[in-house]
């Protein structure tokens, strides 16, 4: 039972990080709908600002004193980054394209995740930059159960930020704007609602997210390198796709999903298998019902 | 007309240095092959540098008679056989005539396999695998040990040093790590230690937190990390501290790496490695560390064992004066020297011995913790 429980909570982080990604992909789709693949790209950006941010502080001697408030801020300063960084991107890449056809601006997103990457890499140098992980140590045992406060630190910020963006996007005159714009571009502009500025708005909601999921898996992992944005990019594309595209309940669902699958798979099967039973469970639920889990009111509640 | 003469006469005199250049100096052409780029590139640079470093002190020593100048040919394998072969094909194109690399087994295999179609002596400074030198090809050498001696070293250093009496194993499955992880299971079980259980994790994989918990409740003596990458293994010791594991983390020469300490920094300290022993008080040694330093920062790990490979090979076309693969090779076969990294004799299937020791890593760094001769030092 120890051992359910710890895998639980191991697959709880995991999955909540995914969640955290997997949003992004889902905004921009209901909004645009574009798969926008350099979404990855801005969580492995958010995870070197973070680290670039922290050791900046650490220079000036903060860190000692104030830890959580240097992380804080830095948190803070790096989603603004990244919203900035994803605005930018969108007015670059994708709204010269927003006439043509879908598949150019996929090939043109797919241009910038590479063009991000490379950046990444040529900037930052080829090698992991350590996290400096040791600001949130420890944690407390239940039994043979180890929860450790980075764990509890990642849980809480990823349902802080959940609710905070259903809160905005269901609650807020901005919040109704963006469904409106992402239910007709053409009848929200009628009523005054600059689909531009959503638009950007969305972009950078989702890669604030992202961005904060970086700085989690850097002090999560301890590490970060430039290329990390690829592989959890395409499990957060899968999980959005499995709660339904274009769903922001559905996104958070189907992160946790993914994330528990290949948690269980692992600890109950094997840890080589891992990826393959996140991807059958995305085959199967698209086989039975290829709008995802909370696909069918897709009119109503995406954004 | 007139215009087409001016042009042709320009066109000849821009030719005139390429001609001149190549017509006067005959280049020694050599290759490397090891991962430049991606998880791997620590490592890979170590080995381009080794090797650039060989050719350094051999410049010094007046070159190789014949040649102005030897010429090396970093290729990038990325640790992978498909990039690792065409790899070969282009230093086969480049007409080199020799090749040190590569860093992965599981490239030095088929690379190996290329370049023997064309004679081309290759000597591997970091492959482990028992069949890179198995295979029977005449032209291919190794500096640096064998899994099939690590393993058993392994295990020997676990029950005597560690007092341990059984194990969890994890492989990310290549050719290197779980051929590795298979001989410690074998030699384990032989030798009277307990497997308590052995899984996979993929290559790139970042969470190990459902594996790591598997290896808690099994309560092992020793956890055995049998990964490619010193990054995943950072990562691997990071997550099986956090998660309260009380297995001593024991792991082998892919670990022994400054950046694995320089990332995994707490949850390093009380690691072990297998790795090839390399007294470092030699002249050799130390002239060799002076001249890395100076031009490359930091020494890893393998860069020593591919300057003595490039080493050997130069040396090797240097004595037989002649670059034909058959007089390299009874050149190689006769070489008896203290190189940077041990005394260098080669045996007759291209291996040159392994001599692994166990290594503690403390205070972050890898200090030689016991030998299989001398049991625990100090």
């Amino acid at each position: 039972m120890d051992y359910f429980i710890q895998q639980l909570i191991n697959g709880l982080t995991l999955g909540g990080l995914y969640a955290l990604i997997a949003l992004g992909y889902t905004m921009v789709y209901g909004v645009i709908q574009l798969i926008n693949f350099a979404h990855g790209e801005f969580f492995a950006a958010g995870g070197y600002m973070g680290v670039i941010l922290l050791s900046f502080f650490a220079g000036l001697g903060y860190i000692d004193t104030h830890p959580f408030l240097c992380i804080g801020a830095s948190i803070l300063l790096t989603m603004a980054y990244c919203a900035f960084l994803a605005m930018g991107v969108e007015r670059v890449a994708y709204k010269p394209l927003r006439r043509a056809s879908r598949l150019a601006a996929l090939v043109s997103a797919l241009g910038m995740s590479i063009f991000l990457s490379n950046g990444l890499m040529l900037t930052q140098g080829v090698f992991d930059k350590a996290y400096p992980s040791e600001l949130i140590q420890g944690g407390f045992e239940v039994g043979t159960v180890i929860v450790s406060y980075l764990q509890l630190v990642i849980m809480g910020l990823t349902i802080l930020l959940l609710v905070g963006l259903n809160i905005l996007v269901f609650k807020t005159r901005v919040g109704m704007a963006m469904r409106a714009t992402a239910q007709d571009k053409i009848m929200s502009s009628l009523v005054a609602i600059s689909s531009n500025r959503i638009i950007a708005m969305t972009f950078a909601i989702g890669a604030g997210l992202a961005a904060c999921a970086g700085i989690m898996v850097g002090f999560y992992y301890g590490s970060v390198r430039y290329d990390m944005g690829f592989v959890p990019g395409i499990k957060a594309f899968a999980a959005a796709v499995l709660g339904g595209i274009g769903n922001i309940t559905g996104a958070m669902l189907g992160g946790l999903i993914i994330g528990m699958v290949e948690i269980f798979g692992a600890a109950y099967i094997s840890g080589q298998y891992k990826d393959v039973f996140a991807f059958i469970i995305l085959i199967s639920v698209l086989y039975f019902k290829p709008t995802g889990i909370m696909g069918e009111n897709v009119d109503d509640t995406r954004v | 007309m007139r215009k087409n003469l001016f042009t042709i006469l320009l066109i000849g005199l821009l030719l005139v240095p390429l001609v001149a250049g190549t017509g006067f100096a005959k280049t020694l052409k050599i290759g490397s092959m090891s991962p430049l780029t991606g998880p791997y590139a620590a490592d890979g640079n170590d080995i381009k540098n080794g090797v650039l470093t060989a050719i350094d002190v051999i410049n010094d020593q007046g070159g190789i008679p014949g040649y102005s100048k030897i010429e090396l040919f970093p290729q990038d394998t990325a640790c992978d056989p498909k990039q690792a072969v065409a790899a070969a094909n282009k230093l086969i194109n480049l007409e080199v005539v020799g090749v040190i690399g590569a860093y992965c087994s599981s490239s030095t295999i088929p690379a190996s396999e290329t370049l023997a179609e064309e004679d081309i002596p290759m000597i591997t400074p970091a492959s482990t695998n028992e069949k890179v030198t198995d295979r029977g090809l005449p032209y291919m050498f190794r500096m640096c040990g064998r899994d099939d001696d690590q393993a058993p070293t392994a295990v020997k250093f676990m029950m005597e040093a560690l007092g341990a009496k059984s194990l969890f194993i994890v492989d990310d499955k290549t050719t290197y790590s779980q051929g590795l992880a298979d001989g410690v299971e074998k030699s384990a079980r032989k030798m009277g230690m307990k497997v308590l259980g052995r899984d996979h994790v993929n290559q790139g994989d970042k969470d190990f937190s459902a594996i790591l918990t598997m290896a808690k409740r099994t309560n092992a003596d020793v956890l055995y990390m049998s990964l490619q990458n010193h990054a995943s293994g950072s990562l691997m010791a990071i997550q099986a501290r956090r998660l309260g594991l009380k297995s001593t983390v024991v792991s082998q020469d892919a670990m022994y790496h400054p950046n694995f300490i320089k990332v995994a920094k707490d949850a390093a300290e009380g690691v072990y490695v297998t790795y090839g022993f390399t007294d470092k008080s030699t002249p050799e040694f130390r002239a060799y560390a002076q001249r890395f330093t100076k031009n490359y920062g930091e020494i890893g790990a393998y860069g020593t064992y591919a300057y003595d490979a490039a080493l050997v090979l130069l040396n090797a076309i240097k004595k037989a004066n002649s670059t034909d693969p058959k007089k390299i090779k009874k050149q190689i076969m006769k070489m008896n020297f203290q190189g940077a990294s041990k005394f260098v004799k080669f045996r007759p299937n291209g291996d040159s011995g392994s001599d692994y020791v166990g290594y503690k890593i403390e205070n972050g760094e890898y200090i030689v913790y016991w030998t299989p001769q001398k049991g625990i030092l100090k």
